[in-house]
């Protein structure tokens, strides 16, 4: 079970200016992403949308397997950044491990 | 095309027409009858399965058939120029097409006869596409084409010609209903010189957008509308309103209805005595007739109008604009929390409260007193119901339609909460988002930069509401299985819940049966054609505006209050409307003024008997009222003498088609054998067909 909190977005922001607020989940990301199967980032921008944080920790890992090579920034029709949401969850992620 | 006419030459000692070819001026000048059959491929349509080629040789051996010929599309202009050509020639005298059903082209045929001289009803449609190539192949299919185009000929030929009916109309209208298209629909019939009669069940102009407050996608104010309309009707020379008034009979026909109103009955809080004492609590005085003048604004409610005093009232009119509206669904107890926890409310209600805050700013949105920090709101709350998922209201009802305008109506409250109180977040649980229209995918657009989240849920597994505990922070918890989030479960911790509920028709239920109303599966009353005809209904000279006939927003509203004043001033203008001549024609030779027919009628006032001097002695003889003639032959099925018959559908008629499709006449000499006998169903199709 997993909580919805907006305040969660509040706290992302200090890791990157792209939250994927503008994300309509239609998932071109996940069909373009070379790498990674799954839904793969698109998994992730829904979590970061809703404040799931515990879920985002749980798969950080998943984050790493990204190499940044753009294709779902570049292919993304909401122009919602997925590429930037993915590394500042990087960001957040790697703070939040600190804090514990 | 032009390759695929194909015509037969008027075969000599065929029984119905002398002359082949050359001047046929004798000829064209008597009545006897000579019959045109044109039949249609239709593309293919007709012809995949029906040889049409076949049909049309079969017809020169029908009586009286003068002329047969084939065309890819009859209705296309050359087709028309075929028939046209042939009556103005003289060639022929009355018409059968065979091509698809009648409620398409028979009109298309009928004007192509008139525009070239002849009478528009000496004319039979045979309908040889839905009724014969799509459910039928092969030779079966060719010889039932055969015989009910033989049918055809066969009533044809004892076509009388006939002329339409004209009654005079009054250049007056009765609009029914005073919200948006109720307004638009006086104001439109008004400014094109119709004297209007408003007829409003309560107390006040603006119906359900009067309730409203910012509209969706524009953002307009909803009281300025109402207002602003309501203030034109009001001020205008010739509309006189009469609200807190009820239709309490109709009658009579296009251009002479009879109708009246009565003050609305008391009970009704919203309506009647009751409405005069509703406008004087708009002002905190219960009882004071006058302190709410006509033209003043209660907020919530709409322009204060003048009530009916007494009735009842009797109007004359030419037409009737019926702009009865919509009602809001209420939820049934239970549902998704509604009348269990304060907290859910409906999302009109949360509409009211966000009008009665219009242009206020703060951190977070405050509702009698409590901070929301969080709204939920749930789309399709007695919208898009599902048999078997949904439980039915007490009737039984089920609203399986969507209503249409809620998505945006919660999208644009979405987005008036986050832009005013940006620490009040939204979550939107909606099925499938239907922003459709112009400007509203915007809507959609601005919400998703709001931060409003979309939460995504099955029909079969709704949003679950339950109260919240301490430890939730929240009265209230959404629980949801949120497909969007991959079939996760998912808490959404809130102090509100909206329910976005759909529109229901405004129950009418004595105006249904009174005016004979169709109504729908989904209960709005339903129009003749849904394209075609979008404003009519089969009751001629009464005219759909607005949510009575469908989920609409305001906008869509207004076009389609115009579209019934358009229709409406359009049938008006001539002075005298004019009726398809198929009705009762009593013989008064052989009437013997039995009564019987009176009996039978199935329209009250279409048939009466009446005292006539005839040979200088009384008697009594039935009499029709054309206009009212439904032409339903209930009176010609009863009377002892055959002294009544329906025009253009009369018993002979019957009796001449019942022979032909029996007739193995098109059948005789078709070339294959010799047998004149005529070899029925199943015959080999002629050689070089």
């Amino acid at each position: 079970m997993a909580v919805v909190n907006p305040e969660f977005l509040q706290t992302l922001a200090l890791s990157g200016q792209d939250a994927g607020a503008e994300c309509f989940n239609c998932g071109t990301c996940a069909a373009i992403c070379p790498l990674v199967d799954g839904h793969f980032p698109r998994k992730m921008i829904r979590y970061a949308q809703i404040g799931a944080e515990q879920r985002i920790l749980e798969n950080a890992l998943e984050l790493w397997k990204c190499l940044h090579c753009g294709l779902c920034t570049r292919t993304c029709p909401r122009g919602a950044n997925p590429g930037e949401v993915i590394l500042a969850l990087k960001r957040h992620v790697v703070a939040a491990w600190r804090e514990r | 095309m032009a390759e695929l006419e194909k015509t037969t030459p008027l075969p000599a000692g065929n029984q119905a027409e002398p002359q082949a070819n050359g001047s046929r001026t004798d000829g064209s000048q008597t009545d006897e009858p000579r019959v045109g059959v044109y039949i249609c491929y239709c593309g293919g349509n007709i012809s995949d399965h029906v040889d049409v080629e076949a049909v049309r040789e079969r017809m020169e051996n029908v009586p009286g058939v003068a002329v047969a010929r084939t065309n890819m599309f009859m209705c296309s202009d050359p087709g028309q120029e075929l028939i046209m050509e042939d009556l103005r020639s003289g060639t022929i005298n009355r018409v059968v097409v065979a091509s698809c059903a009648p409620s398409l082209h028979e009109t298309t045929f009928r004007a192509a006869i008139a525009r070239a001289g002849g009478n528009p009803y000496q004319y039979e449609h045979a309908n040889i596409r839905e009724q014969v190539s799509w459910v039928h192949h092969g030779d079966p299919a060719t010889d039932k084409a055969t015989r009910m185009v033989a049918a055809a000929t066969g009533k044809a030929r004892l076509l009388r010609p006939l002329e339409p009916i004209r009654v005079d109309a009054l250049r007056r209208a009765v609009v029914v209903g005073g919200g948006v298209a109720g307004l638009r629909a006086a104001l439109d019939l008004a400014e094109r010189g119709i004297e209007v009669a408003l007829v409003e069940k309560s107390a006040f102009l603006g119906g359900g957008v009067a309730r409203l407050g910012r509209l969706a996608p524009t953002g307009e104010d909803a009281a300025g509308l109402v207002a602003d309309l309501a203030g034109r009707v009001l001020a205008h020379p010739a509309i006189v309103v009469h609200a807190g008034a009820t239709v309490t009979s109709f009658g009579g026909y296009v251009g002479n209805f009879k109708m009246e109103i009565s003050p609305a009955p008391a009970g009704d809080p919203a309506t009647g005595p009751a409405a005069a004492s509703a406008q004087a609590q708009e002002t905190g005085a219960p009882g004071r007739l006058a302190d709410l003048a006509p033209g003043d604004y209660a907020p919530g409610r709409g322009v204060a109008a003048p009530l009916l005093a007494s009735g009842p009232l009797a109007l004359e009119t030419g037409v009737v604009v019926l702009a009865t509206g919509f009602a809001d669904y209420q939820p049934r107890s239970g549902e998704y929390g509604f009348a269990e926890h304060p907290e859910v409310v409906t999302l009109p209600r949360l509409l009211r409260e966000l009008a009665a805050r219009d242009g206020q700013t703060g951190n977070v949105l405050l509702l009698d007193g409590r901070p929301i920090r969080r709204v939920g709101i749930i789309h399709c709350v007695g919208s898009r119901q599902i048999p078997g998922v949904h439980q039915e209201d007490e009737n039984g009802h089920l609203n399986e339609h969507c209503s249409r305008v809620c998505c945006s109506a919660a999208i644009n409250a979405a987005n008036t909460i986050r832009e005013s109180w940006p620490d009040t977040h939204v979550y939107e649980f909606y099925r499938d988002i239907r922003t459709y229209g112009r400007g509203q995918e915007e809507q959609y657009a601005r919400a998703s930069a709001n931060k409003v989240v979309f939460l995504r849920f099955s029909a079969e597994e709704p949003p679950v509401v339950r109260r919240g505990t301490e430890a939730d922070g929240f009265p209230l918890v959404l629980g949801v299985k949120d497909e969007l989030t991959f079939g996760e479960d998912l808490d959404v911790p809130v102090d509100l819940v909206a329910l976005a509920t759909g529109m229901e028709p405004g129950p009418i239920p004595e105006l249904v049966d009174m005016l004979k109303l169709p109504v729908g599966a989904d209960r709005f009353l339903l129009e003749v054609h849904p394209k075609l005809r979008p404003v009519e209904l089969p009751v001629a000279g009464v005219f759909l505006a607005g949510t009575c006939q469908a989920p609409m927003d305001a906008g869509e509203t207004c076009n389609a209050a115009s579209a019934a004043a358009v229709k409406a001033v359009s049938l008006l203008g001539r002075g005298f409307v004019e009726l398809d001549p198929f009705v009762a024609e009593v013989n008064a030779e052989a009437c013997t003024g039995c009564g019987a027919c009176v009996e039978a009628c199935l329209n009250e006032g279409a048939l009466a008997l009446e005292e006539v001097e005839t040979d200088g002695a009384t008697a009594t003889r039935a009499r029709v009222t054309p206009a009212l003639c439904l032409g339903c032959g209930a009176c010609a099925a009863v009377c002892p003498e055959q002294a009544i018959d329906v025009n253009g559908w009369t018993l002979a008629q019957y009796e001449a088609m019942v022979e032909m499709i029996v007739s193995d006449a098109p059948f005789a000499s078709c070339g294959t054998c010799a047998s004149r006998a005529g070899c029925g169903a199943g015959a080999e199709t002629a050689p070089g067909a």
